[in-house]
């Protein structure tokens, strides 16, 4: 006499007999390719958004500053100085978001101005924006395009000077609208010059040639701040802490 | 080692793999262009490739996190996990090698830092740790609460 089957493995056996009509359980290669779409549509959707806000957030105006020689290029913040002979070039990197910035301008910052408006150095600033990334914020890139306004109405250092003595207290937390336009009375900006540095930040007239600077030096490497660049050599700042020795180094470079 | 306890060992390397991918690409997903920096910051890939990478890379590792958490299709993806973790690998070991001082960016972060605030060597046994999971599931994917097993039980 055969055993009659449980009624459990009655259910198992028609479970079973389902699965083998069905090909055994749920297909393998369907549920791969709907695996592999739905990852191919998220990885390149992904790369696609990221690309487009970029886009969006930086702007196509093609505006490339008087002080610059070009996209990429850094910004020559004493162009009217007259150098003196041999003068060496300090190439400058700063985010304006970046605290370790404001402590280098802090102390070094009026000797460096200094330095530039006697024409013992090449002053180039090289802004950077990678903060921006980092804290998923807009503001390095604003007031780089703001300062870079400043320098169309020739007070870019004062501009420059003015928003590092008025650091955000948390960083990441970046100035109000009116805090900028207000740096930029403070900076000496004012009637019509005023109304043109407003147009040229509403318009983001330089959004395109801050990120340049951003691309330019990180491709080459550069991507802290602050970076100082010394006649082509890194300022290490453990040998150079303060405006003596910067000062000092300075006139080595001199040639 | 019995079957089921060699299962068990399986789904905890399922878990921490898929759950560590899942963290670091969930941190980073959000913040692209600091994930392309971050990329572009090892000087391996050329500069705008490395921007491409750095945007797909945390979709990438959520996708794989989600697989292995839910264990569908295990094989395949512990195998393409352990595969990039090997590149991370490399890539943190030539940053290291070559004297750079960037931070992994593995969480979210990344690029230049200072010369004593790298970690080369905890990033780089973290990876092999989590290389070993991904080894032993691409070896033997079964496990227990799997979605592989129970969609394709007969298979």
């Amino acid at each position: 006499m055969a055993q009659k089957p449980t009624p459990r493995s009655a259910r198992q056996a028609k479970i079973d007999a389902v699965r083998k009509d069905g090909g055994g359980g749920a297909n393998r290669i369907v549920v791969g390719a709907v695996v592999a779409i739905v990852a191919i549509i998220a990885v390149v959707g992904g790369v696609v958004v990221a690309e487009r806000n970029k886009t969006d957030r930086v702007g196509t105006s093609t505006a490339v500053p008087a002080g610059a020689a070009g996209m990429g290029q850094g910004f020559v913040a004493n162009a009217d100085a007259t150098l003196v002979a041999g003068a060496p070039t300090l190439d400058v990197y700063e985010d304006f978001q970046c605290p370790s910035c404001a402590q280098f301008e802090h102390v070094m910052g009026a000797t460096v101005a200094d330095l530039a408006t006697q024409g013992k150095i090449k002053l180039v600033y090289h802004l950077k924006t990678f903060l921006d990334a980092n804290l998923g914020t807009t503001h390095s890139l604003t007031m780089g395009n703001a300062a870079m306004c400043a320098a169309d109405a020739g007070k870019f250092q004062a501009f420059h000077d003015t928003v590092y003595a008025n650091m955000p207290a948390q960083e990441g937390a970046g100035w109000s609208t009116a805090q900028v336009k207000g740096f930029a009375e403070r900076a000496g900006i004012s009637g019509s010059a005023l109304d043109t540095w407003q147009a040229c930040v509403d318009d983001k007239k330089y959004n395109a040639y801050v990120e340049s600077t951003e691309e330019a030096s990180g491709k080459a490497g550069i991507n802290a701040t602050p970076t100082v660049v010394l006649a082509g050599t890194k300022l290490d700042f453990d040998a150079v802490p303060d405006p003596a020795a910067l000062t000092a180094a300075i006139e080595a470079a001199t040639k | 080692m019995s079957t089921r306890v060699a299962d068990g060992l399986g789904s905890i390397a399922r878990l921490v793999l898929g759950a560590v991918f899942l963290v670091a690409g969930g941190l980073k997903v959000t913040t692209p262009e600091a994930s392309a920096k971050a990329t572009q910051a090892y000087q391996v890939l050329p500069h705008d490739l490395a921007a491409l990478v750095g945007y797909a890379l945390p979709t990438i590792e959520i996708l794989l996190g989600l697989l292995l958490v839910l264990g569908l299709f295990t094989r395949t993806a512990a195998a393409l996990t352990s595969l990039l973790l090997v590149a991370f690998v490399a890539g943190i070991a030539q940053a290291w090698a070559r004297g750079l001082t960037i931070d992994c960016g593995c969480f979210g972060g990344g690029g230049t830092v200072a010369a004593d605030e790298t970690s080369y060597l905890p990033r780089i046994l973290e990876d092999l740790g989590m290389l070993a999971c991904g080894l032993w599931l691409a070896r033997r994917p079964s496990s227990l609460l799997s979605l592989d097993r129970a969609l394709f039980r007969a298979a």
